[in-house]
């Protein structure tokens, strides 16, 4: 009736009046509990024929062991994908798709839980077997198996994307690389899991004490109400789990970091520090500086970073706070390769400005109203408030603490924002990290200090190396000490071997011949190369965990995982075993033989351990075998070395032909024509 | 303002849920037939006003009947350009001053325009091309001093707007947000403002804004660039087989000019579908309508694609080398929305491949543990025109895609044998319905399927009429459609693979 006075004209948007909001309407929501420790949240809502049924549960990976990390996760999957012992994976499958049932199941960080939806017709039928998924999974070791090459399938695709590769890298930054916050699911961790962890991480989990359950829909609370307990009343009571966030405090050195990914265009860029907790009394003014900062369409960083300079199409961030542990400080963006470091400077200026420049009142005011003219989209459905009391029940955050939050930003003066500003944004302790695209972006990065170049490479899964077999360890150390003197003459001093010749490498175009020179020098630790290449002269150093090429008078670094490989290979390389093997370790395997040859085999373990066999007759080193992962593959392969052609030079015997397989393809082979010893000093 | 809302979907390798909108009952119709007030302007502005009582707050949507299908050669990108353009204001919102800023923003366009005839002409003189670059450069920074800095969003945020965004796709563009339903004529006035006079702020920053999602989705990412190359190898003729977001030197080429001349032609009322769902009173809602759309002119008919994709005459396929592990897609050509073969597509895509009973998860996911993911969908990339049958299949780690393509082969021919049963097509429907009853509380999705539904099919009620059609579908009609679209002729086979290196 109101409107009929302003009927029938155009306004500017500041003329329009607005009527009063309809009230919310706050449904009341029935608690009650079983003896067993289970807590029931339930709200009508009539809208639709559904039921749905959200379990929270106090478990979560921060309680799995380092060792097998993934275990909780796995446990989640499989509880649903194995079904349990009354309805088999097939016969759950079936049933609940039947009746177009939603059943799934979780465990997260630090908690985990499951839902059910279910058209109310069919709720009856359905609970008890939800109930048994909960109370009797199954994990049968075929659904097991699924689960560990599905998450093994993940971790080979984790470096495909830029932005994930970003995330997680960083984290690394702030929290440290061993923190259970960084936690990591690799091959090994995967492969130490079996079917009994997940049976017992999820004995431990679904217990009474550990229960919140939440009902919303179309059903009667009284009625309801009968059905939970008999369903739930069986669940064993259990031990309420304890979970302990441990502290951060890591110290870190500020640096710039990189990870080069030649197939991007544009460079992910991410900057940032440790953040704070949710109970802080600034957390309202925090809020406030976020939106500020980096919050929405009219937030700082979107206006000058996107808007004005059409840098990026995404940029964002701001401090975040945790209820449990500290959140962190951060900032992304994604721009073109040419203009990374200066999106750096735009996004640092921006975070300087915060501590400078105070928002104007206006500009507050617009915060605040966003914020609180907003608020009524937190209560627009009954499973939300439902779900919200339940979260904050289970985060043990007060019920007043919202509307605090909600006052808090109301009393926020441009002063305060100011402040928290100076107090928690500290641009003198960025980590500033960058995931792109090296050649394109040249020497942008230099000004921000030495480039700490990360390794993203994905360690191999060792445990899938084939069950290594005890050897005879007194044995092995005088076959040792015999293949150091067949290859080294007693008396010989040896620091360098230069070796001249031909590489043949094996491509999908076909072989390419390199000739050139190599050098190890086993004083220094360090190979150097000046190969011949079909593209001109290359120059490659390896030398204290680091590596350069050099080709056409420019110097570039070499891929961190190109310097691991070619430090291992110096490690294993026979005449370095011959000068350390009084130090090394080694098992004596037996005698095998190989195309009519008898050989002593011979394990030397390394972290990556090698097996070579010996020609008992010159006690040579004849054949080298390992393992290696190929990244392209996403496996593990055998490679075989050959070595032949032995001639003896100022004491060294050395092999002047070398020829490698990788699982029985040909990959390279060396022709040497000369050497020369300890020619570098 | 995201782009190609299907090709999100797959981004995030979840195809399986393609078809969220379907149908249900009589019932729901009728219970719909209460709750919903339609209306058609006299300029051919079309309204549905959906009412939800449960709380204050009402989801505002716009569809365009536009997307990347209509755009013209050698503007390919501009549908999506035009979307980011209406987040700039009008001629008082985002601007101190208009009728300054309006002609240097003219003269800026003169400026570009004379740097690309000079650019593109027969011998291109460097520097008089620098000369251009620089006039226009000069004038581009003069109309800055006008802009305040995205006004238009900012009143939408701050009257407490949410989900404020838009989206291009190859057959339409969206515009969406939320409000507190008392904050109803704010929608209209502001909807008003940017479709009844759009202006051009900024417009050449915000290319550049739109080459960095280009680079974000499509060029440093490895599923967006095998989608890109594979719908440009799916299509010869038809415009379904170019990127939304517009080839780079397209982005580069297009002006002002065009972007006006390209909403003069499809921002007409008739070509457009407005939806409110939530708190709101219908009266009150035409009321507004009227006021603030009534002198919308109504302009000519919006034109149409004439361009039909011609027969296929044998299989395609291509592989990308890169450094990601590998992704499979294989596409058939297939039919449109209005074609009587849909729904039996649409069908089986959701009995192969969704759910975990369904024949390509369990054999090749659970049993075989070939792949990581697997899915297959009808109406790639869109549904207003002839368009694919679309099969997404990610190897596990250590199988090659050769033969998980294999694998995905032996599925489809039995599907061709007639090996689907009919507890399989039941179980289709089953979830069909009740997703679609899932999806009945949700204001903005009501309003955007039924909005949809009146542009594609002419009615809001064929959100709910579907399911007679997925009634009548026969498992022979399945068998038939298997038969006669999964064929080897017009199919096109797309990887990334990894490269040797």
């Amino acid at each position: 009736m109101m409107f009929s006075l302003s009927l029938m004209a155009q306004k500017r948007y500041d003329e329009i009046e607005y009527p009063e909001l309809n009230e919310i309407e706050t449904p009341a929501i029935e608690e009650f509990s079983l003896d067993n420790g289970i807590k029931f949240y339930l709200v009508e809502d009539h809208e639709l024929p559904l039921v749905n049924v959200r379990i929270l549960v106090q478990s979560g990976s921060i309680l799995e062991p380092k060792s097998k990390t993934g275990l909780a996760s796995m446990t989640g999957t499989v509880m649903r994908s194995g079904g349990s012992e009354n309805y088999p994976a097939d016969k759950l499958n079936k049933l609940l798709e039947d009746n177009a049932a939603n059943l799934s199941t979780y465990l997260g960080f630090s908690s985990g839980g499951a839902s059910l939806n279910v058209l109310k017709e069919d709720f009856d039928d359905i609970l008890p077997v939800f109930v048994d998924v909960l109370q009797n999974p199954a994990f049968p070791e075929d659904k097991v198996d699924l689960a560990k090459t599905q998450t093994k399938s993940g971790i080979s695709r984790r470096n495909d994307n830029q932005q994930a590769i970003g995330s997680r890298e960083f984290r690394d930054l702030i929290y440290g690389e061993n923190s259970i916050y960084t936690q990591q699911t690799e091959y090994e961790t995967v492969n130490n899991i079996s079917q009994n962890d997940l049976i017992n991480f999820h004995k431990d989990a679904f217990v009474g004490n550990n229960m919140m359950i939440g009902i919303v829909g179309d059903f009667n609370t009284e009625e309801m109400k009968q059905k939970l307990e008999e369903a739930f009343s069986s669940f064993p009571a259990g031990e309420e789990t304890n979970i302990i966030f441990p502290e951060v405090n890591y110290d870190y050195p500020v640096t710039i970091n990189f990870v080069d990914k030649p197939d991007v265009n544009q460079s992910f860029v991410t900057l940032g520090h440790i953040g704070g907790l949710r109970e802080n009394p600034d957390y309202p003014a925090i809020q406030v500086m976020n939106q500020v900062l980096g919050g929405g369409f009219s937030g700082r960083l979107f206006q000058k970073v996107r808007t004005e300079l059409g840098l990026a199409y995404s940029v964002g961030g701001g401090y975040r706070s945790n209820i449990n542990y500290p959140g962190s400080f951060q900032i992304t963006t994604m721009t073109k390769s040419s203009t990374t470091a200066e999106a750096i400077d735009a996004i640092i200026e921006e975070i300087e400005r915060m501590k400078t420049e105070p928002p104007t009142e206006e500009k507050l005011q617009e915060t605040k109203d966003q914020f609180l003219n907003s608020l009524v989209f937190r209560s627009v459905s009954k499973s939300q408030i439902l779900n919200r009391q339940m979260n904050n029940e289970y985060n043990g955050l007060s019920p007043e603490a919202f509307n605090e939050l909600i006052e808090g930003i109301k009393a926020t003066t441009p002063a305060d924002v100011q402040s928290v500003a100076k107090k928690y944004l500290r641009p003198d302790k960025l980590q500033i990290l960058v995931v792109g695209n090296k050649e394109e972006i040249g020497d942008q990065l230099d000004k921000y200090g030495n480039i700490n170049e990360l390794d993203i490479s994905i360690p191999q899964p060792p445990a899938e190396k084939k069950e290594q077999e005890a050897g005879d360890a007194n044995q092995g150390k005088e076959w040792l000490a015999k293949m150091a003197e067949a290859v080294i003459e007693a008396g010989t001093e040896v620091t360098s071997i230069a070796q001249t010749g031909s590489q043949t490498i094996v491509t999908p175009q076909g072989a390419v011949d390199i000739p050139g020179t190599i050098t190890n020098n086993y004083a220094e630790d360090k190979v150097k190369a000046i190969l011949n290449a079909p593209q001109g002269t290359i120059e490659m150093t390896v030398q204290d965990g680091k590596g350069t090429q050099k080709m056409a008078g420019q110097e570039f670094p070499m891929p961190p995982a190109s310097v691991k490989q070619i430090q291992q290979e110096l490690e294993r390389d026979y005449i370095n075993i011959a000068l350390s093997y009084a130090s090394l370790e080694a098992e004596y395997l037996g005698k095998e033989s190989i195309d009519g040859t008898e050989y002593v085999k011979l394990r030397v373990n390394f972290d990556t351990p090698v097996t070579y066999y010996l020609d008992p007759a010159t006690n040579l080193p004849n054949i080298l075998t390992y393992e290696q992962f190929n990244p392209r593959l996403g496996k593990s392969q055998q490679v075989k070395t050959t070595y032949s052609n032995w001639k003896t030079v100022d004491g060294v015997t050395f092999a002047f032909t070398v020829e490698s397989t990788a699982d029985g393809e040909k990959t390279s082979s060396q022709s040497i024509e000369s050497i020369e010893v300890n020619k570098e000093n | 303002m995201k782009i190609f809302g299907k090709l999100r979907i797959l981004g995030i390798l979840l195809i399986l849920m393609g078809f969220g909108y379907s149908t249900t009952q009589a019932q729901y119709l009728e219970e719909f037939e209460n709750k919903v007030t339609e209306f058609t302007l006299d300029n051919g502005l079309h309204f549905i006003i959906i009412e939800r009582h449960q709380a204050p707050v009402a989801s505002f949507y716009t569809a365009v009947n536009v997307g990347g299908v209509d755009e013209p050669v050698g503007n390919t990108g501009i549908a999506h350009i035009f979307e980011h353009m209406a987040f700039k204001g009008n001629d008082y919102i985002g601007t101190t001053d208009w009728e300054k800023e309006s002609k240097v923003i003219e003269q800026m366009d003169e400026a570009y325009q004379a740097w690309l005839a000079e650019k593109y002409s027969v011998n291109p003189d460097s520097v008089k091309l620098e000369e251009l670059w620089s006039t226009f450069q000069d004038l581009q920074e003069n109309s800055k001093q006008y802009v305040v800095n995205n006004e238009f969003s900012k009143i939408i945020e701050k009257n407490g707007g949410t989900g404020l965004n838009a989206s291009t796709s190859s057959d339409r563009t969206n515009y969406f947000y939320s409000l507190p339903s008392n904050r109803a004529e704010l929608w209209f006035n502001l909807e008003a403002g940017r479709f009844k006079k759009p202006i051009f702020r900024e417009f050449y920053v915000e290319k550049e804004v739109v080459r960095e999602e280009r680079r974000m989705r499509t060029e440093s990412n490895p599923v967006g660039r095998l989608v890109e190359e594979f719908i440009a190898v799916a299509y010869t003729a038809h415009p379904y087989g170019r990127p939304v977001v517009g080839w780079n030197s397209d982005i580069t080429a297009t002006t002002i000019e065009d972007a006006h001349d390209f909403y003069e032609k499809y921002y007409v009322p008739s070509n457009m579908t407005m939806a409110i769902a939530g708190d709101v009173d219908p009266d009150r809602m035409k009321e507004l309508a009227e006021t603030y759309f009534g002198d919308l002119e109504a302009g000519e008919p919006a034109p149409k694609v004439t361009t039909i994709e011609p027969p296929q005459r044998g299989e395609r396929r291509f592989t990308i080398e890169g450094k990601s592990q590998p992704i499979l897609l294989m596409g058939y050509h297939g039919v449109s929305q209005s074609h009587e073969d849909f729904e039996a597509l649409n069908l089986m895509g959701n009995m192969i491949s969704t759910g975990r009973t369904s024949r390509l998860y369990k054999k090749l996911v659970e049993e075989e543990k070939m792949a990581l993911q697997v899915g297959a969908f009808n109406g790639f990339p869109g549904s207003r025109f002839s368009s694919l049958f679309l099969t997404l299949a990610v190897p596990n780690r250590g199988i090659d895609v050769d033969s998980l393509e294999q694998a995905v082969y032996t599925e489809i021919e039995a599907v061709k044998e007639g090996d689907l049963t009919q507890e399989e097509l039941d179980r289709a429907r089953t979830n069909i319905r009740a997703n679609l009853i899932r999806g009945l509380n949700n204001n903005t999705g009501l309003a955007l399927s039924f909005a949809n539904a009146h542009m594609d099919q002419g009615n809001w009620r064929e959100v709910f009429r579907r399911l007679d059609r997925i009634e009548q579908v026969t498992l022979e009609d399945i068998q038939r459609v298997a038969k006669k679209y999964l064929v080897k002729d017009q199919r096109t086979v797309g990887a990334t693979v990894k490269a040797d290196s």
